[in-house]
């Protein structure tokens, strides 16, 4: 997918003004409340008419003032879900999810429904009506709709914020998988960073109705660790856990991890953000932390008045951040061997 | 028999009358509340005026200028005219047509809130699944604004079956043709025969408070929103 945006848009106060070019399957756009994420993509869904400018999706003008070009929502094959799943309550759940499919040309279809419908688990829920799926199943049935609509791109606007945490990471994996098997290219937009690096690789970054950064996720998490109060979040992916003497023991590659808290998932995740993690030259005489982990220093990097120090722990890597001072005083570069302390309860299972 | 064959003639008229004009402004009156809900032109608050003016006004100041529009010098009696239609006023379609007038904001301010109360999302979903504005309108705004449309259909039909001074003002009062139930009733009281009059006039008030009932009972607020 290659995207092409400049477009100026004002309201009152507040205006929008881009120029960017994006190409990548999957891509993200990021920004808190306000900056302008969702003005951006009314336009590009063609809900919303830019002041001037031109819109340009894989070689197609989707939308110029100069050539008066301005292409319908419905024909721009650019599918949406949505932060509320917009199921239409009037319809069932099979009739929900054969709207888009029904209206698609058939030279584009190329999704096959009952394929569609078993990647998401929505087999046992065809023949009811909306209104009492919980939420996750409402947003899995809005996610297949959007699918089988065979857009070109699929749009999710903020599509977890309305889950709590448990529902967020386990639609997580639905939305990746589902874009990937169907190989169809997505704009995740979020203002979670933690979403956009586990949902899309290049990332746009918005404030205030401008870009202010065009990047990779992991890269973009790198560089907005130094003014973050949570720092940079280290997402791990971990085995399942033994309980052992009041925690839980969770494997993490080659290493072993000891944490407060237990999951039920199969596949659990935790975070842990780089201000919990406490390094030392030695190995130390006696420590309270229940981690204490060997690991490599694979590369520095700053980000703002922080040092972030990316470190290999058994092969896993670990991002943890130190001020400059003691950047010196622990005389740490690349290929250095540290120690790094964490405590059980600084974990996050997810 | 509990009512006389004129009574049940002019109950019968009453319904026909009630029920086309019902049919008429909800092909009508849907386009103009859609038209209110979603519009931004500055003229949307001189239609809405316009639209809502039968609430206000005294029927027979709507009787006055209906009657003098249909008349031969009038535009629609010229038109009329024109089209080999003869005149309007008291015959049954002038009646139609003046009920229509009458009873244009009780069809369209129910839809226009019903309409307001879906919001632009499902339109804008609809859209991103392929659905032109017009399919868009026809498979889920007309669906989810079905409460708003059983209630303006109601309000309509129960308003039309109420009127009084423009049905005398255009219609007069020619048995089988424009007498209709309220019309009968003046009828009755005129000539004193209170008994006839009391026993249409608890058929009206049966029928209104029925309506009302039914209505409220959907939802209390429905009276005033139109929605679900």
């Amino acid at each position: 997918m290659k995207l092409s945006m400049n477009v100026n848009k004002s309201f009152g106060a507040f205006s929008l003004s881009t120029d960017f070019t994006v190409s990548g399957d999957c891509v993200g756009i990021f920004g808190a409340s306000g900056s302008g994420k969702s003005t951006l993509v009314s336009m590009l869904a063609g809900f919303l008419k830019p002041d001037s400018g031109s819109i340009h999706l894989d070689g197609e003008c989707l939308y110029s003032s100069e050539k008066r070009i301005n292409v319908k929502p419905e024909l721009r094959r650019i599918s949406m879900v949505f932060q509320q799943h917009n199921l239409f309550p009037h319809l069932s759940v099979m009739e929900n999810l054969l709207y888009g499919f029904k209206r698609c040309r058939k030279e584009h279809r190329t999704i096959d429904f009952d394929t569609l419908t078993d990647v998401l688990k929505l087999q046992g829920l065809l023949g009811r009506g909306v209104a009492n799926l919980s939420g996750g199943e409402k947003q899995r049935v809005a996610l297949g709709r959007a699918i089988l609509a065979n857009p070109r791109l699929l749009l999710m606007d903020e599509p977890l914020s309305a889950l709590d945490d448990s529902l967020r990471f386990q639609i997580i994996p639905y939305l990746k998988s589902v874009s990937e098997q169907f190989a169809i290219p997505y704009i995740f937009i979020s203002h979670s960073l933690i979403e956009m690096r586990m949902m899309t690789d290049t990332v746009l970054a918005f404030e205030n109705g401008r870009m202010i950064e065009q990047s990779s996720s992991e890269q973009l998490a790198r560089n907005r660790m130094g003014k973050s109060p949570a720092g940079y979040i280290n997402l791990l992916h971990l085995g399942v856990p033994a309980e052992s003497a009041g925690h839980f023991v969770y494997p993490w590659g080659r290493a072993s991890l000891h944490i407060s808290a237990g999951s039920d998932r199969a596949e659990p995740m935790a975070e842990l953000s780089s201000k919990e993690i406490i390094l030392f030259k030695q190995h130390p005489e006696a420590i309270s932390a229940r981690n204490l982990l060997k690991c490599t220093v694979r590369s520095l990097f700053s980000s703002g008045r922080k040092i972030g120090i990316e470190l290999d722990c058994a092969g896993n890597p670990l991002v943890a951040e130190v001020v400059e001072e003691a950047v010196k005083e622990l005389g740490v570069f690349p290929g250095v061997t540290v120690y790094a302390a964490m405590k059980a309860s600084a974990f996050r299972i997810l | 028999m509990f009512l006389e064959q004129s009574d049940i003639e002019a109950i019968l008229l009453t319904v026909k009358l009630a029920g086309l004009v019902t049919v008429i402004l909800l092909v009508a009156g849907t386009p103009i509340a859609w038209w209110l809900s979603r519009s931004r032109s500055r003229l949307k608050g001189v239609i809405g005026a316009v639209v809502a003016l039968p609430l206000v006004l005294p029927p027979s100041v709507l009787g006055f200028y209906l009657l003098l529009a249909m008349g031969p010098n009038g535009p629609l009696g010229y038109l009329t005219g024109k089209l080999g239609l003869g005149a309007l006023p008291f015959t049954f379609w002038g009646l139609v047509l003046a009920s229509v007038f009458y009873s244009l904001p009780f069809m369209v301010q129910p839809l226009q809130n019903a309409f307001e109360a879906i919001g632009e999302r499902p339109m804008e979903v609809a859209a991103t699944l392929g659905a032109s504005t017009l399919d868009a309108f026809f498979t889920v705004a007309l669906p989810l604004a079905r409460p708003g449309f059983i209630t303006a259909s109601i309000l309509t039909f129960a308003h039309t079956v109420g009127e009084f001074g423009v049905v005398l003002m255009i219609g007069g009062n020619i048995p089988g043709s424009t007498r209709v139930a309220s019309v009968q009733i003046y009828d009755h009281v005129e000539a004193l025969e209170y008994g006839e009059a009391h026993r249409m006039a608890a058929v009206m008030l049966i029928f209104s408070f029925l309506v009302l009932l039914w209505l409220y009972a959907r939802r209390p607020d429905a009276m005033k929103t139109g929605q679900r």
